[in-house]
């Protein structure tokens, strides 16, 4: 296709840039109140921060516990834990379903895939307390595995969906090349499909990191161990009903977001074959 | 090496029927190509050999024994896929290894095999390049060192070559052929190209409907059709059919005054071969419609009657578009009118 | 060999675990007496645990019941009646001596003592002492040293004006109470509407007080010099670094009466259930008393219950001498609904939109809707005989299908499959499904006073035929589903539009850097959705926020803007609206950027050589290939924003008076304030699944093929 316009190519690029502006201004706003020193609300509409300190930063990382052990480490570790685990767990319970979903007919397949995305109909809100309960009764209250199986659990649908309709793109004829040369289901799918399905594994895998990375409303219900806080809950303490620390809380926010935006940059390239054949295929 | 016996084979997807009733025995050793055009069910008859498709009723043998639930990897088969199939994350090496890996062949072994099959094939320099880094002519010869590797009593194609540009093709029939003559295998043979079935069978089962129309030898196929369906598709240009009358030593054609030298009775089906024919100074009249050159031979279409027949003539042909030509018959085919089977 | 055993189990160290929301100094404060404690006793620990203070009620209701507690927490005493009639605590009996009785007072249920009184807080009134050198003995001195006092820029006065906590003052100052004794609420009563009358004239009309402050607002305007008088409580003063003086609120001139907050009073509660309590009570004690309450007073700088401590700065002395007229704050069940109504009053009064007479005549209607209904019992066998049919017809059709050869056949054949989804099944049905199952079963219940009442549907009924408000209001069930509905397809389409807009864009093979633009673009998405939430709503502040100051910048004329986002639906709206449209559109433009992919290339190129221009093919080739490849996402996503709790419960928070609240907000809300009615919350819960399975059939219907 030809190329426009020089004239069009710049307005294109201009109003690309205005988008991409309101599109990181609250980002900047943050950052901004995470260098500027104290704990005010920034007010000033410009996103550039006069003066930069990262004492709000050293705050947040410098916390202690109260038997002086280093808190914000000990919480880092405590999600990066838990978050990882989320995503193993997750993607071993959903890639298997998904396969399944995918190229199996077994009996009660269309009800099947049509109950996991049933689940994500469900609220929130009522499920919290009962949640409590039961994994109390499974004695996993105060147990980071418990959080983890709920968060992996949380993550199932939409990895089953993505994977699911990533599955349904690959051509059939590789894995039944590989029943050829002798492979029992489970090692085409182990050496067959699963290496092909990297994009969809690495999205989905990446949701469920997040699910687990950003949750705090299970994690302050379910574990009240301050050694076993994630960080969210630490987050959230900044800023209650009774005062808010600005500055502490957008560094933390910050120090929270980098791995996932990291996780973002690093992955990217996943995401459009990832997700799309998900959707496309549905 | 190999038979394999289907017996009253029978494939359905719910009410639609794919195979209905093969039969066919394939000897040790044999080269076996199944013809037909697409939707025949060709493929899934390989596919049901192979085991990727189950068979709804009747039995299929490999080697004597029933394999009809036999697991694929059971059935001492290897396939070759029209898209080859080739697995895009592993080496030339990895892929023909595969199945040697997932059957538990030590590494030093299954090398060793993978090297030897890949000097067979002269894909040595390859070896170590990714499906996504080789041309189609390549690919396809991994495609069948993979098959090559497993050592199987059988070898199942499914539709090999159609991937491939002309020329290529040609050198890869070459190939197959030798490459059969060497490893003495069992070779079942998918194409819907019926050159491709003529000049590497041994024997060739003509498919239509899910039903076998002829099995036979090329020339068999070639000169004793057994129906209308095989006379058409077997042989290229296709023989010319017109439906005619017969009167005893002679025979009507619609809208020709002149009666036809083929003796007959009652409305049958004639079928002439382009190359039974020949352009005379005598003979049935007719009036040249297009003149197709293919260099040392052209396909001379001529009105006959209210009938296109095709003639092949040697160049350089001496008749014009529009100029008045006679034509001599030598071999003739007679099909049933209404059933399309042979008559002798 | 017992003996020795039982020696041995004393002797080894125990853990007294300590549960609180403190934090900053009086965190401080805490964990030193506790280190204290523990080098007197060298045998035990005390492990402090400082939980966030949002979720912190809930999870004494659910942890304490099911043994998973702590010995000790401490807490408000508000909900000291509820925590006894749940049974979650344990009454306190040792010795009180030492301890201020208005403290004890707070604590004493059916005249029994239920938990230790460690610290009083309450409202005073915080002055700028370079500014002014005698604090105001009555609101007319008050109004005019603050009139005085305002000038551009800088404010007289600044306070939470619309926020009931804040109001009790002067509410109380004109004779009016949040609810008496015996339950009785009249918002609509004279003395009430005056003291709101008074609190608008004082926080708008006078012209001395910002608009619509927040906490931290008065926070940072009193850091920044910006005003003279603040109305706050002693954890204004934590993070201060400028001088602040205190002193007892003022006289209402009207009335001739002091106005007298509210008295929070802080406390130890010993939980039921405690492992050893003996010790738990040793550590209660040594917070409460001597010198723990010294620590507390001076490292914490909290105004302590014991009254024995010294050298009180003066701060702690002004609430101890505010302490003496306060209110304890109410314990009723019913205050959360007196609160939520009051709020509602001043709201509207602040911003004009009802006088006050109105105000109150709609708030104590509000109230009465929110008030706990006295609670039917309905006989359960009639839904126990229904249940009982349902399962049984439902194992007969199970037992009818089985008995089919055909299908008992093809289970056989793919018996194997299953193992290969059981996992995640088995998984979700454990961790999902039961959880929603149990939580929907309690919609058939209702939760009064830690009790449980089986009421049949009659939530479903009271919520379906809009039986306790009218269908217009917004707290109706039809109205809020409106809103969803509405806020559903208003965030689709923004999402859908910029994020394919932005596709076609990035497609382009002109665009220069189109990695860095995409990376970027998807930002939005990569930051947790709660801290985004939170910006944004301070971005939409009347006057600090971002959004009106960048209007000022391109409106003409002079002056700041200070347009109220959340104090009408549309504007409102709107803002919880740009909020998650920022958060959502960047999932539809990869889907997009994926789909675009699959589009050939060449068809696009025939359309153009056939003469097509650029919207033509955009409608005509792209769009209809796209479609299909979208719909499965903006169906998926329609259903996450129907559901979208986080923007609506922190941006608008329902504002104005609930009215932009979606259905699983209102949930919430019924569920943990309200007074905990988590039969009618589930009740909600079980109708938006049920809206939900609805739109995900339809939608199927309607696209053709199964992609919900």
């Amino acid at each position: 296709m030809r190329a426009p316009s020089w004239v069009r190519v710049m307005l294109v690029h201009l109003v690309l840039l205005v988008v991409t502006v309101a599109a990181l201004y609250p980002v900047l706003w943050v950052l901004k109140m995470a260098l500027t020193p104290g704990q005010s609300f920034a007010v000033d509409p410009w996103p550039i921060p006069q003066t930069v300190t990262f004492e709000n930063f050293a705050h947040v990382i410098n916390t202690e516990t109260s038997e002086g052990g280093w808190l914000f480490g000990r919480q880092l570790f405590n999600s990066l834990v838990i978050s990882l685990s989320t995503a193993a767990v997750g993607l071993a319970l959903s890639t298997s379903a998904a396969y399944a979903l995918s190229r199996f007919k077994f009996v009660g397949k269309e009800a099947g895939m049509g109950a996991f995305l049933i689940t994500q109909m469900f609220p929130g809100v009522v499920m919290l307390i009962p949640l409590y309960l039961l994994l109390d009764t499974m004695n996993l209250l105060d147990n980071l595995l418990g959080l983890v199986f709920v968060y992996a659990t949380t993550s199932v649908p939409f990895s089953v969906w993505t994977l699911k309709g990533y599955f349904d793109t690959l051509p059939r004829e590789l894995e039944e090349a590989a029943m050829m040369d002798g492979a029992s289901r489970w090692q085409t799918f182990t050496q067959v499909v699963l290496p092909l399905a990297t994009p969809a594994l690495a999205v989905t895998g990446l949701f469920s990191f997040m699910t687990a990375w950003n949750e705090f409303i299970l994690a302050t219900t379910l574990v009240s161990k301050p050694e076993q806080f994630t960080l969210p809950i630490v987050l959230q303490r900044y800023v209650n009903d009774y005062n808010a620390e600005w500055g502490h809380f957008a560094a933390g926010a910050i120090l929270v977001s980098l791995p996932v935006v990291a996780l973002f940059f690093a992955l990217q390239r996943y995401f459009v074959e990832g997700l799309t054949a998900g959707s496309v295929k549905g | 090496m190999a038979t394999v016996t289907l017996d009253n084979l029978h494939k359905a997807y719910g009410e639609t029927v794919v195979l209905d009733g093969v039969n066919v025995e394939v000897a040790s050793g044999e080269y076996i190509v199944l013809v037909g055009p697409s939707g025949c069910g060709k493929s899934t008859l390989l596919r049901c050999i192979a085991g990727l498709e189950t068979i709804t009723a009747g039995e299929l043998c490999i080697g004597g024994k029933r394999a009809n639930e036999r697991a694929p990897r059971d059935r001492g088969v290897a396939m070759v896929f029209q898209s080859y199939a080739l697995y895009p994350h592993m080496t030339v090496r990895d892929n023909m290894a595969f199945a040697l890996k997932v059957a538990k062949v030590s590494k030093k072994e299954r090398y060793a095999q993978v090297d030897e099959a890949a000097a067979l094939l002269e894909l040595t320099p390859l070896l170590d390049r990714l499906p996504g880094q080789l041309s189609g002519g390549q690919r396809q010869r991994v495609a069948m060192g993979r098959a090559i590797v497993r050592r199987p009593d059988v070898f199942l194609f499914d539709e090999p070559l159609s991937n491939l540009d002309p020329a290529l093709r040609g050198h890869m029939r070459v190939e197959l052929k030798r490459m059969h003559r060497r490893l003495g295998a069992t070779i079942v043979h998918v194409t819907h190209d019926q050159v491709e079935a003529l000049t590497l069978a041994d024997r060739i089962v003509v498919l239509d409907k899910g039903q076998v129309q002829q099995v036979g030898s090329p020339r068999d196929l070639f000169e004793r059709p057994a129906n209308v369906f095989v006379a058409t598709f077997i042989g290229a240009p296709a023989m010319n059919l017109l439906p005619v009358i017969g009167e005893g030593e002679t025979c009507r054609l619609e809208g020709l005054e002149q009666a036809l030298p083929v003796s007959g009775t009652g409305a049958f089906t004639l079928g002439l071969r382009p190359s039974d024919m020949f352009l005379a100074d005598s003979g049935i009249p007719g009036v040249v419609d297009v003149i197709e050159s293919l260099g040392s031979e052209a396909m001379v279409h001529v009105t006959v009657g209210a009938h296109d027949v095709v003639v092949r003539a040697e160049e350089p042909v001496q008749v014009n578009s529009g100029d008045v030509v006679h034509l001599k018959l030598s071999t003739v085919h007679r099909f049933d009118g209404t059933t399309g089977r042979r008559l002798e | 060999m017992t003996a020795l055993l039982l020696l041995l189990a004393t002797a080894s160290a125990s853990e007294v675990t300590v549960w609180h929301s403190y934090s900053g100094a009086e965190q401080a404060a805490l964990e030193q007496v506790a280190d204290d404690w523990e080098s007197t006793h060298p045998d035990d620990r005390v492990s402090l645990v400082a939980l966030p203070f949002g979720g912190f009620d809930t999870k004494v209701d659910t942890a304490i019941p099911r043994g998973n507690g702590p010995d000790l927490f401490i807490a408000a005493h508000g909900n000291v009646a509820k925590w006894v009639l749940e049974g979650v605590i344990e009454p306190w009996t040792s010795d009180t001596t030492g301890i201020a009785p208005v403290g004890l007072d707070a604590f004493t249920v059916d005249e029994q003592l239920w938990g230790l009184p460690i610290a009083t807080k309450s409202l005073v009134l915080l002055y700028d002492p370079s500014r002014i050198a005698s604090p105001p003995q009555t609101t007319d001195e008050l109004i005019a040293m603050a009139r005085a006092e305002t000038a551009d820029g800088h404010y007289g006065l600044a306070y939470q004006a619309a926020d009931p906590y804040f109001h009790a003052p002067w509410m109380h100052a004109f004779g009016a109470v949040a609810i008496d004794d015996d339950g009785t609420v009249s918002l609509d009563g004279d003395a009430q509407v005056q003291s709101f009358a008074f609190a608008r004239r004082l926080a708008v009309d006078e012209g001395i007080a910002p608009t619509q402050p927040t906490g931290e607002l008065v926070s940072r305007l009193y850091e920044d010099g910006d005003v003279t008088f603040v109305i706050s409580g002693p954890w204004f003063t934590a993070d201060l670094s400028r001088p602040v003086a205190a002193a007892p609120f003022p006289m209402v001139s009207e009335t001739g009466l002091p106005a007298r907050p509210y008295l929070t009073v802080d406390g130890i509660y010993q939980a039921k259930g405690a492992p050893s309590p003996e010790l738990a009570q040793d550590l209660a004690w040594a917070i409460a008393s001597a010198h723990g309450a010294q620590t507390r007073q001076d490292v914490g700088g909290q105004a302590v219950t014991w009254t024995a401590t010294t050298g009180a700065s003066p701060l702690v002395q002004t609430l101890r001498t505010q302490a003496e007229t306060a209110i304890p704050m109410p314990t009723h069940p019913d205050i959360s609904a007196v609160w939520e109504a009051q709020a509602y009053a001043l709201r509207r009064v602040m911003r004009g939109s009802a006088s006050p007479e109105r105000a109150g005549r709609e708030a104590q209607a509000r109230f009465e809707q929110l008030q706990q209904k006295d609670v039917v019992e309905v006989s359960r066998s009639p839904y126990i005989a229904a249940f009982g049919v349902l399962l049984l017809g439902l194992v007969g059709m199970l037992v009818v299908r089985l008995r089919n050869p055909e299908l008992r056949n093809e289970l056989a054949a793919t018996k194997w499959d299953y193992f290969w989804i059981g996992p995640a099944a088995l998984a979700m049905i454990a961790l999902v499904v039961t959880p929603f199952v149990l939580g929907a079963a309690v919609s058939l219940y209702a939760y009064q006073g830690g009790e449980w009442t089986f009421v049949g549907l009659s939530h479903f009924s009271d919520i379906l035929l809009s039986r306790d408000f009218p269908i217009t209001s917004p707290m109706s069930f039809f109205y809020t589903l409106a809103v969803t509905i509405l806020w559903t397809v208003t965030n689709l389409t923004l999402h859908v539009s910029i994020g394919v807009a932005l596709a076609l864009v990035l497609r382009e093979p002109w665009i220069r850097m189109r990695g860095m633009w995409r990376a970027l673009l998807i930002l939005p998405w990569a930051v947790p959705n709660y801290i985004t939430a939170l910006i944004w709503k301070s971005m939409f502040h009347a006057q600090y926020g971002a959004i009106n100051k960048l209007l000022a910048i391109v409106t003409p004329g002079p002056g700041p803007v200070e347009f109220d986002w959340f104090a009408q639906f549309s504007t409102s709206f709107a803002a919880n609206l740009a909020t998650n449209t920022w958060l959502g559109f960047p999932f539809m433009m990869v889907v997009t950027l994926g789909a675009l992919q699959a589009i050939p290339k060449d068809l696009e190129e025939a359309a153009e050589v056939d003469g097509a221009g650029y919207l033509t093919r955009l409608r005509h080739v792209v769009w209809p290939l796209l479609r299909p490849a979208l719909l499965p996402a903006i169906l998926l996503g329609s259903v996450w924003t129907f559901n979208m709790f986080n923007v609506v419960y922190l941006v608008s928070s329902g504002e104005p008076d609930g009215s932009t609240e979606i259905l699983i907000s209102e949930a919430y809300r019924w569920a943990f304030s309200r007074n905990n009615q988590y039969g009618y919350a589930a009740a909600y819960a079980v109708l938006i699944f049920g809206v939900l399975l609805v739109y995900s059939r339809a939608a199927n219907r309607l696209v053709g093929r199964k992609v919900l």
